[in-house]
């Protein structure tokens, strides 16, 4: 029998909540599981079957990843994670590292990226062909040039300094700066620059006056957006750091280094303050990320 | 086409006025001055590191030769010539041939799943409806999660002991120890379902996006003409999206095919070589046997393979910028 309008639009409704939701539960179950493992005492870490949330939570993971570093050796249940606190550093320290590279790097790419994109888009200083090649930047994989700037960059001794990473976060950040910055740019309308020159102001007034103020928030979109991509970036700050440098995803990745045992409740731990800040500027920017990944395809 | 007249007359006119010359002049100045920093960047850095990657590709590095010596000139000393023999070897590695058919069936497979569960979710939300910014909030949450903790946490899941199984065992009524991280048959497949899981938002959201952007008119047309649903979007939308497609199509699979730090943190190449993809594969000889010489012809010639699959990729993208440029650059006449 077939059925009317609102029927189906019901059916309809309803299939798509539950499709939603499905898709919602395998989204968050992963996080849950994090979170959940993040305040386990570590019997529970193993334990058959697994403990979904524990009636003993505990903040001690967070505080001997985050504070009580030293209880690493102490800790009588875990005593062996002694071996490799001493090649791990404080995650302060890593945050740190993490926040000046990512900052930095980003700071400078969307600098220089907004300005070239403005040069492209009022007075096409680079031709489509151009703008393209620079993808190439982000498209090659980095890891068949890493071994040769390894060896170049302990030349220069560049190798396990952040300036080194600054320099390659800032390369392959380029790319999605220009970009992204020159498709709000590009909705400025020109008209207005054109009144506030014949009114006689001068070009960089005109600038700072007219267009950065109607840019600021889709720039500020750019920077979180790259932010987010540097923070999470594991190879290159793998492979060109070896004591001096770590950065957070590193600092993570040390914990798994060992076959002595998994710390599944301090990795957790440390997870969720590695991505919860991203988490945050992510929902904060969300309306423009699609523009991010877009490059001009997504016209609105 | 209309050509705006105060901005790019400056390559224009045959006769330029001296006001027009000195404009030129600074706008190519200013052009150099903002390309300056990254192009030396990338003459300081890249330009060495491709030149020091075809030497060694070109001469040998023994490590024993080097010995004790570690300084820059050792290296040049520890080498020497062997012409093409190692690109020689790189082309008769089976296991760099294993490598490839993984990186490609590892990226294939997650550019489908995530395109096919991004397109659904994005054709079941692009209307709104009651809920619909909660439900996008938590499903870009994936993209925002960084790769490694992805890896460690799906580890933590997969676990044999883990809820995974756990919850598998109490559906079916019968003890579930699946070990997919483990067994060399599926280790790498449960990579690609953490792959999928991170990256499935991406093409989310630019599918939704250039589902929401879809001028009206052409969909009201054909309903006007009698279209049901079904031709409506085998034959207005989905040709108008295809740009979105592509894009969503490719640039998922260059990242898949780049993809380092779930493969490597979870399973640095193993169990066996089960998981020895192509970046995998390069970093286990230049990095842990240490040969920088058949790293080096080994990247040279997966670099020469991603350029070429590049460049077909910004010309199949350019391709279609254009056409689009041209449509919405021919809209607001009609109207």
């Amino acid at each position: 029998m077939a059925m009317n309008k609102t029927q189906r639009q019901t059916a309809w409704s309803a299939f798509r909540y539950v499709m939603l939701t499905f898709w919602l539960l395998v989204v968050i179950f992963p996080l849950f599981w994090m979170v959940s493992t993040s305040f386990k005492p570590d019997r529970e870490w193993f334990a058959s079957p697994p403990v979904y949330w524990s009636s003993n939570a505990t903040l001690e993971n967070y505080k001997v990843v985050w504070a009580d570093y030293n209880e690493y050796t102490t800790d009588e249940t875990t005593k062996n994670l002694g071996t490799y606190a001493a090649s791990l550093q404080r995650p302060w320290t890593a945050l740190g590292n993490s926040l000046t590279i990512s900052l930095i790097s980003t700071g400078l790419a969307v600098l220089f990226g907004a300005v070239l994109a403005y040069g492209v888009s009022r007075y096409r200083i680079l031709s489509e062909t151009r703008m393209f090649q620079l993808l190439m930047l982000r498209m090659v994989p980095p890891i068949v040039l890493i071994a040769p700037i390894s060896l170049w960059y302990r030349q220069l001794g560049l190798l396990d300094t952040m300036t080194g990473l600054v320099i390659l976060y800032f390369l392959t950040s380029m790319p999605y700066a220009v970009w992204m910055s020159k498709s709000f740019i590009d909705e400025v309308p020109r008209e207005m620059e054109q009144a506030a020159e014949i009114l006689g102001a001068s070009r960089l007034r005109t600038i700072l006056e007219i267009v950065l103020p109607l840019v600021r928030s889709g720039l500020v979109a750019t920077f979180l957006f790259i932010l987010i991509l540097t923070w999470s970036e594991y190879l290159l700050a793998l492979l060109l750091s070896k004591s001096e440098v770590l950065t957070l995803p590193v600092e993570l990745s040390k914990y798994q280094g060992s076959t002595e045992g998994r710390v599944y409740g301090r990795q957790a731990a440390l997870s969720v303050g590695i991505t919860l800040p991203l988490i945050v500027i992510g929902i904060f920017i969300r309306k423009h990320l699609a523009r991010g990944f877009s490059f001009g395809m997504v016209r609105r | 086409m209309a050509v705006d007249s105060a901005s790019s007359n400056s390559t224009g006119p045959v006769r330029m006025s001296r006001r027009d010359t000195t404009r030129a002049q600074g706008i190519r100045r200013f052009k150099w001055a903002v390309l300056a920093p990254f192009l030396g960047v990338m003459g300081f850095i890249l330009v060495p590191a491709l030149l020091l990657q075809a030497y060694f590709s070109l001469f040998q590095f023994s490590i024993f030769d080097a010995g004790d010596n570690d300084s820059f000139m050792a290296y040049f000393e520890a080498s020497e010539w062997v012409g093409l023999d190692l690109y020689e070897a790189v082309f008769t590695d089976s296991a760099f041939g294993a490598a490839i058919i993984r990186s490609l069936a590892f990226a294939i497979g997650s550019t489908v799943g995530c395109f096919v569960i991004g397109f659904a979710l994005a054709l079941l939300m692009y209307r709104p409806f009651r809920g619909q910014g909660i439900y996008y909030v938590f499903f870009i949450i994936p993209m925002l999660t960084v790769p490694i903790v992805i890896a460690y946490t799906g580890e933590m899941v997969f676990y044999q002991a883990g809820p995974l199984n756990d919850i598998a065992s109490r559906l079916l009524g019968r003890p579930v120890e699946l070990q997919l991280l483990y067994d060399q048959q599926t280790a790498l497949f449960t990579v690609m379902l953490m792959e999928i899981w991170n990256w499935t938002p991406f093409s989310f959201i630019i599918l939704m996006a250039g589902l929401s952007a879809l001028p009206k008119e052409p969909q009201e047309a054909a309903m006007i003409l009698g279209a049901n649903k079904w031709r409506i979007f085998w034959e207005v939308q989905l040709p108008l999206l295809r740009p979105v497609i592509l894009l969503a199509l490719i640039l998922r699979f260059l990242e898949a095919m780049a993809e380092f730090p779930k493969t490597w943190g979870l399973l640095q190449g193993g169990p066996g070589s089960a998981s020895e993809t192509i970046p995998i594969y390069i970093f286990i000889n230049a990095w842990q046997f240490f040969d920088i010489s058949y790293g080096a012809a080994l990247s040279y010639v997966v670099l020469l393979m991603m350029v070429a699959i590049v460049l077909s990729a910004i010309w199949l993208l350019r391709r279609e910028k254009t056409s689009l440029d041209a449509m919405y650059a021919a809209k607001p006449q009609e109207g």
